[in-house]
């Protein structure tokens, strides 16, 4: 546990580095996989957040209202469909109303400095379990061929993904902070990756080991 | 600061989060973008910037510099409208008429993208184009002549 700390406050400190410095790794088994699985849970915690999700949405194409914000879950409105190149080129573009700029006011639409979009397909989160986004996030062939450290790098460089965390106006914005998420994926990427269905074999053997 | 609308470079002096539309409607004069829900829910401020349909009440002033502006009163002129205009003279589509220059607008970016539209395209790509009259039957219609009209084809 001391061990995971340490590391921890490490990236606590480099975070902004990590795309471009590599961190030290911790020794091998040093993070166990149970706490591995405690870190996968805050991870799930914010990607299953409406922030995040709403616009993990599957091969329909459709954007999702959800959230404190909305009431009930329901489709974006204004039959707004953001069509196969999941920026809307094909009726209404997503940049159309989300500009450089958050509305602050309520309802109105937020806004990046970059294009507004969908996130691919392969990472439809929306409605999925735990397990389900976990084995996605670790599977190179469905998160852009990326390693952990990867999507860490990915969530410091992604601007729309920083948003998240800024939603401006009375949005709610994720849970923990961008700098935690990021710690919590090298955690859970040094315990190797554990997802909630993994053998209880393989997690009962590693509380034993500690 | 300046803005280029219609092709005019214009030297303006607003703060730079003051939207879009406050600058076309207020310091320009151009009334021809109407106001409506101010939180791009209806559509009928859209402009285009460089050639693509934007909420002009969502933009920030500073953001639209050194984009190229353009409004329904420089989409076409008198003598030569643009073929969405022509279209929408043909199928006489306007009722009361306020929400119609953000849907012709919205209409000429989307069949830059769309030259041959199904009627299931039009209606995602106008449905964030409100128009409390009713008169959507219409704009289908004319959102057809005016692909075709922009394919040669009439």
């Amino acid at each position: 546990m001391k061990t995971l700390m340490k590391y921890v406050l490490l990236t606590q400190l480099c975070t902004v580095a990590v795309a471009g410095q590599a961190l030290k790794k911790p020794d091998d088994g040093s993070i166990s996989i149970e706490q591995g699985l405690k870190s996968w849970a805050k991870i799930y915690d914010v990607v299953s957040h409406p922030r995040c999700v709403n616009c993990h949405v599957g091969s329909d194409n459709y954007p999702m209202w959800s959230g404190p914000s909305y009431g009930k879950t329901r489709r974006h409105g204004m039959n707004i469909n953001a069509g196969n190149s999941r920026m809307g080129v094909e009726s209404v573009m997503c940049s159309t109303c989300h500009t450089a700029t958050t509305s602050e006011a309520a309802h109105g639409a937020p806004g990046v400095k970059a294009s507004w979009r969908l996130a691919p397909v392969a990472a439809a989160w929306f409605g999925k379990s735990s397990d389900e986004i976990c084995q996605q996030l670790r599977d190179p062939n469905r998160n852009g061929n990326r390693s952990f450290e990867d999507v860490a790098a990915h969530l410091n460089h992604d601007v729309i993904l920083h948003w998240a965390w800024q939603p401006g106006g009375k949005r709610e914005p994720a849970p923990y902070s961008l700098d935690e998420h990021v710690n919590d994926i090298m955690s859970w990427g040094w315990a190797g990756v554990p997802c909630p269905s993994d053998s209880d074999e393989a997690l009962t053997e590693d509380i034993t080991n500690e | 600061m300046q803005i280029t609308v219609n092709g005019v470079q214009h030297e303006i002096d607003v703060e730079d989060d003051m939207p879009l539309l406050w600058v076309l409607r207020d310091e320009l004069k151009l009334t021809g973008t109407k106001y409506g829900c101010g939180i791009a829910q209806c559509g009928v401020c859209t402009v285009h910037m460089d050639g693509l349909a934007v909420r002009a009440c969502q933009l920030r002033a500073g953001d639209a510099q050194g984009r190229q502006i353009t409004t329904i009163e420089g989409l076409g002129t008198p003598e030569a409208l643009h073929a969405v205009q022509d279209a929408w003279i043909e199928h006489q589509v306007a009722q009361c008429g306020y929400c119609q220059s953000g849907q012709i607008m919205s209409v000429a970016s989307f069949l830059k993208f769309k030259p041959n539209p199904t009627d299931e395209e039009i209606d995602f790509a106008l449905s964030s184009n409100l128009c409390r009259c009713g008169t959507y039957p219409r704009i289908r219609e004319a959102v057809k002549t005016a692909a075709a009209k922009l394919r040669g084809e009439v």
